[in-house]
C-alpha cells in the first residue's frame, strides 16, 4: 500500500505543479491585460468582455467543467483520463482564477507610484516589468500559494473522474473497497502538501515585503 | 525665454454626473532658470495645475507649451520623451518600495538604457551631494520622511532635467528641514540652472525662494507676477494673509485711542529698505509720526519691509506726498 500511496502522491504533485506553472504562465499576462484594460478609457469595452468571460469560467463548478471540456480534452491531450488530461482541465479552470488574483494584486500598486513612473517617461513594457510586477511581487507570491492550494483540492476532485493521484486512490481503495485507512492517509498527505505550500508562500512573501 | 507657457487652460472633473471646473482661464509663463510658486489655500486647484504641466492630468482645453512644444497636441510617444526632461517631486514622494535607495535614484537612467555601472555611479554621486551616502542600500520603508524626500529629489535630478515640479515640498517637514530643503532648491536652481515650479500653501516658502508667484483662488488665477509685488498688493486681503489682517485690526484699535490721525501702510523693497525715509520726509514739516508696527522680511531677491504708521499734524498731506515718492508702495488705510 505504501508504494501505491507514494505513486499517487507523486502523481498528485505532478498534476498540481505542472498545472500550477501553466496557470501562472498564462494567468499572469491575463491579469496584466485585465489591469491595463481596466485603467484605460479606450479599452473599457474590451475590459467588460474579459471581465464577464472570467466570471463565467470561474462560476462553472469544476466537475461540470471537466465534463463540458471532454471533447476539447480528447483533442488536446489525446485522452480524457490520466494526469495529462487532468492537467489540461486544471489549467483551464485555474487560468481565469489566477488572472483575477493577479489583477487584484496589481491594483494594490499605489496611484502615486503609477504617476511617478509615468512622469519619468516609462514605456508600457518598462512599466510592467520594472515597476508594476516588482512592486507587487509579495502579493503574487501569496496568490501563487492560494492557487496551488486550490489545485490540491481540484486535483483530488479530478481524481473522481479518472485523473489518478491521491483523490482517485482515496475513492477507489477507500470509498469503494471500504479501506478507510487509505482515505485517512490520502487526506493527511493532502493536508501536509497544502500546509507546506502555504508556509513557503507566506515565508517568501514576508521575505520580499519591504 | 520661457521654458513653460500655459494658455487658457481649463480642467474639469465629473462628479456625480455634474461637471465642475477645477481650473479655468489659467495663463502662466515660467522663465528659463527662474523659480515660480503656485500658491493658494487647499482646494484652489494648485496640485491639479502642477499635474497638468506634464500632462499627468489632461486639460479640457488650452495649451501647455514646454520648450516651444505644445505638449497637449503631441503623440503619446513624443510626450513620453518630453516627460524625461521634467523631473517631478511628489508630495508623497512615491518611491519604489521594492528597490533600494540607489536603485530608486538610478531608475530614470536605467529606463533610458544607460549602462548599469554608469547609472549606479551617477546615482552614487548625486546621493553624495544630497547626504544620502550612508543610506544607499536601505529600502524606502526604512527611511525617515526627510530622507525619502531627498531620494525623490535625487531621482528627479539625475537626468539633468530642464525643469522640476515640486508638490508641497515642505508640508511634512519641521522648520529645520524646511530651511534645508529650501536652501537645496535655491542651490539646484542657481548652480544647475534648473527651472523650478513649486506648489505650496505656505506663503513663507514663496517669500523665501520664489521669483514669481501665481496665486490661485477657486480654480482661477488672481495674481501672477513678481513675489514682492504680490505681497505689496495683497497684504490686506484676509484670505491671503490671516496674520496681516489681524495686525491691521490691532493697529486700528491702537489708533482709535488717539485723535483723528491717519493710518498709513508703507512697503519698502530692495536697497531703499535701509534708508531713514520717515526722518527725511518729515524734515521741516509740522507732523507727528507714530510707528505702530514694522517688519523686515528676507525675500529671495532682497529685504522686504512693511511699516504701519499713524500720522498727525497740519502738514500731514505734504508729508504723505513726499513719502509716496520715496517708498515702494504707500497706502492710506484710515
Amino acid at each position: 500500500m505504501i508504494s501505491e500511496l507514494t505513486r499517487a502522491t507523486l502523481e498528485s504533485l505532478y498534476m498540481i505543479f505542472v498545472s500550477g506553472l501553466l496557470s501562472i504562465i498564462i494567468g499572469m499576462p491575463l491579469g496584466v491585460l485585465l489591469y491595463t484594460c481596466s485603467g484605460s478609457r479606450r479599452l473599457a469595452s474590451v475590459y467588460r468582455a474579459m471581465d464577464v468571460s472570467v466570471n463565467i469560467f470561474r462560476s462553472i463548478p469544476f466537475i461540470i467543467l471537466i465534463l463540458l471540456l471532454i471533447p476539447v480534452t480528447r483533442h488536446v491531450a489525446g485522452t480524457i483520463i490520466g494526469p495529462n488530461a487532468a492537467i489540461f482541465n486544471l489549467t483551464v479552470a485555474a487560468v481565469p482564477f489566477f488572472g483575477r488574483l493577479t489583477e487584484n494584486a496589481l491594483n494594490t500598486l499605489p496611484r502615486g507610484v503609477f504617476d511617478s513612473a509615468q512622469a519619468m517617461g516609462v514605456t508600457y513594457r518598462q512599466f510592467v516589468f520594472m515597476v508594476l510586477v516588482p512592486e507587487t511581487l509579495p502579493e503574487h507570491i501569496l496568490n501563487a500559494s492560494v492557487l496551488l492550494i486550490n489545485l490540491v483540492t481540484y486535483t483530488a476532485i479530478a481524481g473522481a473522474v479518472g485523473a489518478g493521484g491521491l483523490g482517485q486512490l482515496a475513492i477507489n481503495y477507500g470509498y469503494y473497497r471500504f479501506q478507510w485507512d487509505v482515505v485517512l492517509y490520502s487526506v493527511i498527505i493532502l493536508v501536509l502538501i497544502s500546509q507546506a505550500i502555504q508556509l513557503l508562500g507566506t515565508f517568501l512573501s514576508r521575505a520580499l515585503r519591504r | 525665454m520661457n521654458v513653460l507657457e500655459v494658455n487658457n487652460l481649463r480642467v474639469s472633473f465629473r462628479e456625480k454626473g455634474k461637471i465642475t471646473a477645477v481650473l479655468d482661464s489659467i495663463k502662466l509663463a515660467v522663465e528659463q532658470g527662474s523659480i515660480m510658486g503656485i500658491a493658494g489655500v487647499s482646494g484652489a486647484g494648485k496640485t491639479t495645475l502642477l499635474r497638468t504641466l506634464n500632462l499627468l492630468q489632461e486639460p479640457d482645453s488650452g495649451r501647455v507649451v514646454f520648450d516651444g512644444i505644445d505638449i497637449t497636441s503631441v503623440t503619446a510617444e513624443k510626450l513620453r520623451r518630453l516627460r524625461k526632461r521634467i523631473g517631478v517631486i511628489f508630495q508623497s514622494y512615491n518611491l519604489f518600495r521594492s528597490k533600494t535607495v540607489i536603485r530608486n535614484i538610478a531608475f530614470p537612467l536605467s529606463i533610458d538604457g544607460v549602462p548599469k555601472k554608469e547609472a549606479l555611479e551617477r546615482a552614487r554621486a548625486i546621493a553624495d551631494e544630497l547626504g544620502l551616502t550612508h543610506r544607499l542600500d536601505a529600502y524606502p520603508s526604512q527611511l525617515s520622511g526627510g530622507e525619502q524626500q531627498r531620494v525623490s529629489i535625487a531621482r528627479a535630478l539625475i537626468t539633468n532635467p530642464r525643469m522640476i515640479l515640486l508638490d508641497e515640498p515642505t508640508s511634512a517637514l519641521d522648520p529645520l528641514l524646511t530651511s534645508r530643503i529650501l536652501r537645496l532648491i535655491r542651490e539646484v536652481n542657481s548652480i544647475h540652472g534648473v527651472t523650478v515650479v513649486i506648489v505650496t500653501h505656505d506663503m513663507d516658502v514663496v517669500k523665501r525662494v520664489c521669483d514669481k508667484i501665481a496665486y490661485l483662488e477657486k480654480g482661477r488665477m488672481i495674481f501672477c507676477g513678481p513675489t514682492h509685488d504680490y505681497f505689496s498688493q495683497y497684504y490686506l486681503s484676509a484670505t491671503h494673509d490671516e496674520h496681516a489682517a489681524e495686525q491691521l485690526e490691532k493697529a486700528k484699535k491702537i489708533l482709535m485711542k488717539g485723535n483723528g490721525s491717519r493710518l498709513v501702510r508703507l512697503v519698502f523693497w530692495g536697497e531703499a529698505t535701509g534708508e531713514p525715509v520717515l526722518w527725511k520726509c518729515s524734515t521741516g514739516l509740522d507732523v507727528t509720526v507714530n510707528i505702530i508696527y514694522g517688519e523686515i522680511e528676507e525675500f529671495r531677491h532682497g529685504p522686504f519691509g512693511t511699516l504701519l504708521i499713524g500720522v498727525d499734524g497740519k502738514d500731514s498731506a505734504e508729508f504723505l506726498r513726499r513719502l509716496s515718492l520715496s517708498v515702494y508702495k504707500m497706502e492710506v488705510l484710515v
